[in-house]
């Protein structure tokens, strides 16, 4: 659905590149994660395939359209949620819907359904000026469904949404890539793109480092040990066994047996240790 | 039908939005001030204040030199203030002049020192010659000394230019012209500055409030082209123009206008200043960093109104400054039997021209649509 070959851009026009040979593919169908901190290119790379940002150098097809030579038809074809809600605010939540509807050629979706989706039912002919920052975001998010998109951008869909609310879309984001929607998700947040993406990349300095999907990154990257909480004769004891060498599982099925077992993890690392452990940056 | 729909959204927001009526406000002012401040015709009556230290029989024929000038052929006492003190004087009424003949030189000291205003004093030589001495403030011109000294002669009955003046033919190059009154003159600076030249800063204010709240990349992320956006904008712009400019017309000039030009001028002079404001919008992030440019913008266009109201002055380059060809398109339009043809011209002109710059707009706001 995305095929991005040999992607530069520099905002100077000279060879000082925000995004410096990029490329990847997102297969249809995919929950695909951009991870990487501020000014590491996410957001250029993300502006170019939406064509918010003219191509300088590369190749990129999205959804079937060469983004050299962007078609209005493609947008029918994407949504795009954008990190700053950016919604008319001197229209209603509804009217904001209605009219966005409307530069769409293809069937829309009902814009009361996706207010009750993300949760705004009840004040939907409320200004959107007057919407919680929270608010906004939700109806930014919603907005971007309105074309039923084959291709979905989320660029930090939960970012300032109270866990709850932030949970529930993350739900309707597993949602809508089960009816097939392919979906480019810009974040941060390891956490997120741990919980959804199929496969991640790991960008800095404009470079992709590294991708893989989260479950196969945690196995080359975690150490393969579980740690072990269990009381003996009154006294809490903690222990670590590896889970590949033969001696240790057998220690640690003796302990399981033996003793009052009160906690047990495997120590696998997290995506954000990872991306740590493989670019020497923090996500900040 | 997308382009619509952006037009009515545009109608909706602006109409929800200051801006809409501070412009709607502005035009009742202007046609407040029309109506009820500036007189039909401006009164350039000159008050004059003279002091006759003459033999009787001069005295006399001045007198009635005077009153043969007269409105109503006969002199008025009146009572004046200057100087908190009350002065009796004869009062004459010309075409030209308010002549107040004053009693003593005590009380033409009093006009021109206190009151600061032109003083005369005539009175004879020892060669038995009439001297007219006038007491000016100091900064009036050469040609305004000239005029009085031939004005006063003329009174005293030595005129030698009135035989020659009377003879002059004047002979209007535009005979079927009405001349408009002083009031109407005003109405083209009018229309200009707060019908077409607002369209520009108006649609630079909407579209830094767009850009501030992100509102032009999420419309670039629809089927829609962008631009629709910018043309659903100016059509509210346009919109707008028209009514203000039919809020200020109506009133004072009733059928007088040419209303058909009128529409097609401010569509035309008002897309081509919109362009132009959204082509400057593209350079630039917010207001504040666009203000140098709007300035200079600003201070040119209001260059012309130089020249409309003094018509000695009008260099070649003053001509090619947008504003010069709107205020004269708009005093054509409002003019009876005024000049149609420089009409349909200046409309053809700011239509190529506003179409061009549209297009560039165009381009730089796909360019930088992430700005």
């Amino acid at each position: 659905m995305i095929k991005v070959n040999k992607l530069y851009h520099s905002y100077s026009n000279d060879e000082n590149y925000a995004v410096n040979n990029v490329s990847f593919e997102v297969k249809e169908g995919e929950i695909f994660g951009f991870l990487g901190p501020s000014g590491a290119g996410k957001s250029t790379t993300q502006n170019i395939l939406t064509g918010l940002l003219q191509l300088q150098k590369g190749d990129v097809e999205v959804a079937g359209y060469d983004v050299k030579q962007i078609k209005n038809k493609m947008f029918n074809k994407i949504g795009m949620s954008f990190e700053q809600s950016n919604v008319y605010s001197k229209m209603s939540g509804l009217e904001n819907l209605e009219f966005y509807r409307k530069l769409f050629d293809v069937e829309t979706r009902n814009p009361m359904d996706l207010i009750k989706m993300v949760g705004l039912d009840g004040k939907e002919n409320i200004k959107a000026g007057k919407y919680s920052k929270g608010m906004k975001h939700r109806l930014t998010f919603a907005r971007s469904m309105i074309n039923n998109p084959e291709i979905w951008f989320l660029d930090e869909p939960t970012t300032g949404l109270d866990p709850s609310i932030a949970s529930e879309i993350k739900d309707i984001i597993k949602e809508e890539n089960k009816k097939g929607v392919t979906i480019f998700l810009t974040t941060h947040n390891m956490y997120i793109a741990d919980e959804l993406c199929d496969r991640v990349a790991f960008i800095v300095d404009g470079k992709i480092r590294l991708i893989d999907s989260p479950k196969e990154l945690k196995l080359k990257y975690g150490e393969k040990l579980v740690d072990v909480e269990y009381l003996r004769n009154g006294e809490l004891i903690k222990e670590s066994f590896s889970t590949v060498v033969e001696e240790e599982k057998s220690k640690l099925i003796q302990v399981i047996k033996e003793n009052d077992l009160r906690t047990m993890h495997t120590k696998e690392a997290t995506l954000e240790e990872i991306f740590i452990k493989v670019t020497g940056r923090g996500l900040v | 039908m997308k382009l619509w729909y952006s037009f009515i959204k545009e109608l909706n927001l602006s109409s929800k939005s200051w801006y809409f009526y501070i412009e709607l406000g502005m035009a009742v002012i202007l046609l407040a001030t029309l109506l009820f401040v500036v007189p039909d015709d401006f009164d350039s009556k000159s008050e004059e204040y003279l002091y006759l230290d003459l033999p009787q029989v001069v005295e006399d024929r001045y007198r009635d030199n005077l009153k043969d000038e007269d409105l109503d052929e006969t002199a008025e006492l009146v009572e004046i203030e200057a100087d908190k003190r009350i002065f009796k004087a004869e009062f004459y009424e010309t075409e030209e002049s308010e002549i107040y003949l004053l009693e003593n030189m005590d009380a033409l000291n009093a006009f021109s020192e206190s009151e600061r205003v032109p003083t005369v004093h005539v009175h004879v030589n020892d060669s038995n010659q009439i001297i007219h001495t006038y007491y000016l403030q100091g900064y009036e011109t050469q040609k305004l000394k000239n005029l009085l000294l031939v004005f006063h002669n003329r009174k005293a009955g030595y005129d030698v230019i009135e035989d020659y003046s009377d003879n002059i033919k004047v002979k209007s190059l535009y005979q079927d012209i009405e001349t408009l009154s002083d009031k109407e003159n005003i109405i083209p600076v009018f229309l200009t500055f707060n019908g077409s030249l607002m369209s520009l800063f108006i649609i630079a204010a909407y579209i830094f409030l767009d850009k501030n709240e992100g509102i032009i990349k999420a419309y670039a992320v629809t089927a829609s082209s962008v631009w629709h956006y910018l043309l659903s904008k100016i059509g509210v712009i346009i919109v707008t123009s028209i009514a203000t400019t039919l809020i200020i017309t109506v009133p004072i000039l009733g059928l007088q206008p040419n209303y058909p030009a009128m529409i097609l001028f401010i569509i035309t002079s008002g897309f081509f200043a919109a362009s132009l404001g959204l082509f400057i919008t593209s350079f630039y992030k917010d207001i504040v960093q666009a203000f140098g440019v709007l300035y200079i913008v600003i201070v040119i266009m209001i260059m012309p109104n130089i020249s409309y109201f003094t018509p000695s002055w009008d260099p070649d380059w003053v001509k090619i400054i947008p504003s010069y060809v709107m205020l004269q398109s708009f005093k054509e339009i409002i003019s009876v039997n005024g000049n149609i043809i420089y009409v349909l011209v200046a409309s053809l002109g700011f239509a190529v021209l506003g179409l061009d710059i549209f297009v560039l707009a165009n381009h730089r706001f796909k360019k930088t649509l992430t700005l």
